[in-house]
């Protein structure tokens, strides 16, 4: 070899090294005490081992304000590149707190959406690590059109490919934007999400509040239901993701992950779990793991809208979602927040050929002003649009209460659930024996004798005629009522015989999904 | 505590890997995993015990109106995080309220019939 090769090589190498060093000893010192990974040792975590290959390391900002260009900026700001997760293809981007606080310029959104790209070209999930001070201010609108650029993707992308944010730090002002378009967002404990932050906050309401109790992750999971996972640390969480994507198809074109295994049948546990009195709880979640293959339930939200339970599962090795009723909160009532969490799920399902499952004990929309006020209807009405709109498997169990418009809203026969199921103990009627008796036998009742004595009887018959699932079995509505030890043997029926189902939607630009 | 070597572009690091738990203590360290696979073995039917909602604060509010049907405990009375309090009848249900945390019952005036709002302050823990 020549000197001009071996200067050319060297050369190459002080670049390489320069990238690799990010944001030097003593700033990867600081992110390792602060008990978080670094860019490049995130990706590791999360992809099969040794399979990273970083891209465009070389990548670099142009910006020359404010003296920007004396300051060195490796990798500016971001790791990129692929890798595999259980063997199959993904792409990910991942800010590197160390250099320039990850801060988002022209050059490292550009780094983040090559990525992005060649994740759609190839039809693969792409996976979003954010840790990042925000936009990079000396390289002004430059950094918003590098935000917008992500959006943009991020809005294509949706619906194709699975895209999942990963936030591990803070996460500021308009990059909330992008996690919040993608499928799903993880938190670690020790990051934050807010459009403002707290000095903001303070300087324009002059409220004061800490940045874990304005965006942490305990608020996000539990009040705001903007993010969907939480983790104690980096390791748990990555991981967290690879188990997610285990149960996801690569794109809207793929077929989920199957994973073989021994299909246990604990059907006969349901009739314990579930009691037949209406007015007793239970939790539903025992309910979906005899039904489903041993230890495959991966519940999402799990904090948020609790009346509602909805997550992934496996039924003979195949991914399917779960929607369930939980009657250990608000006695399982549909509200503004639970329509939006179901919807949200079921629409992910879908657009990712995801046969959906779900467990019906309703009792009706929660009545009151406050869910008036704050749009009940509009948000019920995603809960309707996004059943009638999915095209997948649809399978439905009525376990006990099915009321009213919440009947109609969890995927009724009518809003095109192809199998619906229901148990012997399954009340499923226009409204609750007391209600109904007041409006139909008010005139009886107000005439007799004994009002008292005649309302009891009216609510005898009304019991007796109605609080079962046989109107429905003979209406057409209920395709078939089963044993609770039948259950899984016939659900996971259902969905075999469902696999060639076909249904195709009018051609439209999207639906106007009410939100 | 696990020791971790990652090995990035040729450069090596070690670290001390701990992971700490929600409450505080050591978890087990999680191994990279594959996706689960499954079990032979019976979903164990865990106990029906709901999260209390509200478990910082010791405050209890209705998470929906209704009557309440029953009251257990008084004012005074120690419990711990779990206890049945009252059952609340709302949405065809008996709703079951507990405390949310280890303490003595206050401000519990209702009486079984008294009917509440969603979000009306039932008792506290203290």
């Amino acid at each position: 070899m020549d000197s001009m090769w071996q200067n050319s090589i060297d050369r190459l190498n002080s670049r390489k090294e320069a990238v690799a060093a990010a944001g030097g000893a003593e700033r990867i010192a600081k992110q390792h005490s602060s008990g978080k990974l670094t860019a490049r040792e995130r990706m590791e975590a999360l992809f099969d081992d040794g399979t990273f290959v970083e891209l465009n390391d070389q990548i670099s900002s142009r910006c020359s304000d404010f003296g920007m260009d004396k300051k060195k900026k490796p990798g500016d700001g971001v790791v990129t590149g692929y890798g595999y997760i259980h063997g199959r293809v993904a792409f990910a981007s991942s800010q590197d707190f160390t250099v320039g606080g990850g801060s988002l310029g022209e050059a490292q959104a550009k780094k983040i959406c090559q990525a992005m790209d060649k994740a759609m070209v190839m039809k693969a999930p792409f996976i979003s690590i954010n840790d990042s001070g925000g936009a990079r201010i000396e390289e002004g609108i430059d950094s918003l059109t590098g935000y917008a650029d992500i959006f943009y993707r991020n809005t294509i992308a949706s619906g194709v490919i699975p895209q999942i944010s990963v936030i591990m730090g803070p996460c500021a002002g308009g990059a909330c934007y992008s996690p919040a378009i993608t499928d799903y967002i993880f938190m670690t404990d020790y990051a934050q999400m807010y459009i403002t932050g707290p000095a903001v906050v303070k300087s324009v309401t002059g409220e004061e509040i800490t940045s874990s109790a304005l965006g942490g992750a305990a608020v996000h999971s539990a009040t705001s239901g903007v993010a969907h996972f939480v983790y104690p640390d980096d390791l748990s969480c990555l991981n967290g993701v690879r188990q997610l994507l285990g149960y996801l198809p690569q794109s809207n074109e793929d077929i989920s992950l199957e994973v073989p295994g021994t299909a246990v049948d604990n059907s006969s546990a349901l009739a314990d779990i579930v009691p037949a009195d209406s007015k007793k709880a239970y939790d539903v979640r025992n309910v979906i793991n005899s039904i489903v293959d041993a230890g495959s339930f991966f519940e999402v939200q799990e904090s948020f809208a609790r009346n509602i339970v909805v997550g992934f599962a496996r039924l003979d090795g195949e991914t399917i979602g779960v929607i369930a009723n939980q009657a250990l909160y608000m006695a399982g009532s549909l509200e503004i927040n639970a329509s939006d969490k179901a919807s949200r799920f079921i629409r992910f399902c879908d657009s990712f050929n995801i046969p959906l499952l779900t467990l019906v004990d309703v009792p009706a929309f929660l009545p009151g002003s406050q869910q008036e006020h704050g749009g009940i209807i509009r948000h019920g009405a995603k809960l309707l649009y996004a059943y009638s709109e999915a095209t997948v498997p649809k399978v439905s169990l009525i376990m006990r209460k099915a009321y009213g418009g919440a009947y109609i809203a969890m995927n009724s026969k009518g809003t095109g659930a192809d199998m619906v199921y229901a148990w012997p103990i399954a009340e499923i009627a226009v409204m609750g024996a007391s209600g109904a008796v007041s409006i139909i036998g008010k005139k009886a009742i107000e005439s007799a004798e004994d009002p008292k004595a005649k309302r009891e009887e009216l609510l005898n018959e009304y019991n007796e005629k109605f609080m079962n699932p046989y109107i429905a079995a003979e209406h057409g509505y209920v395709d078939e009522v089963i044993l609770p030890e039948e259950t899984r043997s016939k659900i996971a029926g259902a969905f075999k015989m469902l696999k060639t189902k076909e249904r195709e939607l009018p051609y439209k630009k999207h639906g106007n999904i009410p939100l | 505590m696990s020791k971790y070597r990652i090995t990035v572009d040729g450069k090596t690091y070690e670290m001390d890997v701990e992971l700490i738990g929600a409450n505080g203590a050591a978890v087990q360290p999680v191994a990279k995993a594959a996706p689960a696979p499954v079990v032979n073995a019976p979903a164990a039917p865990a106990t029906a015990a709901s999260k209390p909602a509200a478990a910082s604060t010791g405050a209890v509010t209705a998470p929906m109106p209704g009557t309440i049907l029953k009251v257990l405990k008084a004012s005074g009375d120690a419990v711990k995080a779990g206890d049945i309090v009252l059952i609340l009848e709302a949405m065809k249900m008996e709703n079951e309220i507990t405390a949310p945390v280890d303490g003595v019952i206050g401000s519990l005036s209702l009486t079984e019939g008294s009917t509440v709002a969603g979000g009306d302050l039932l008792f506290e823990v203290k």
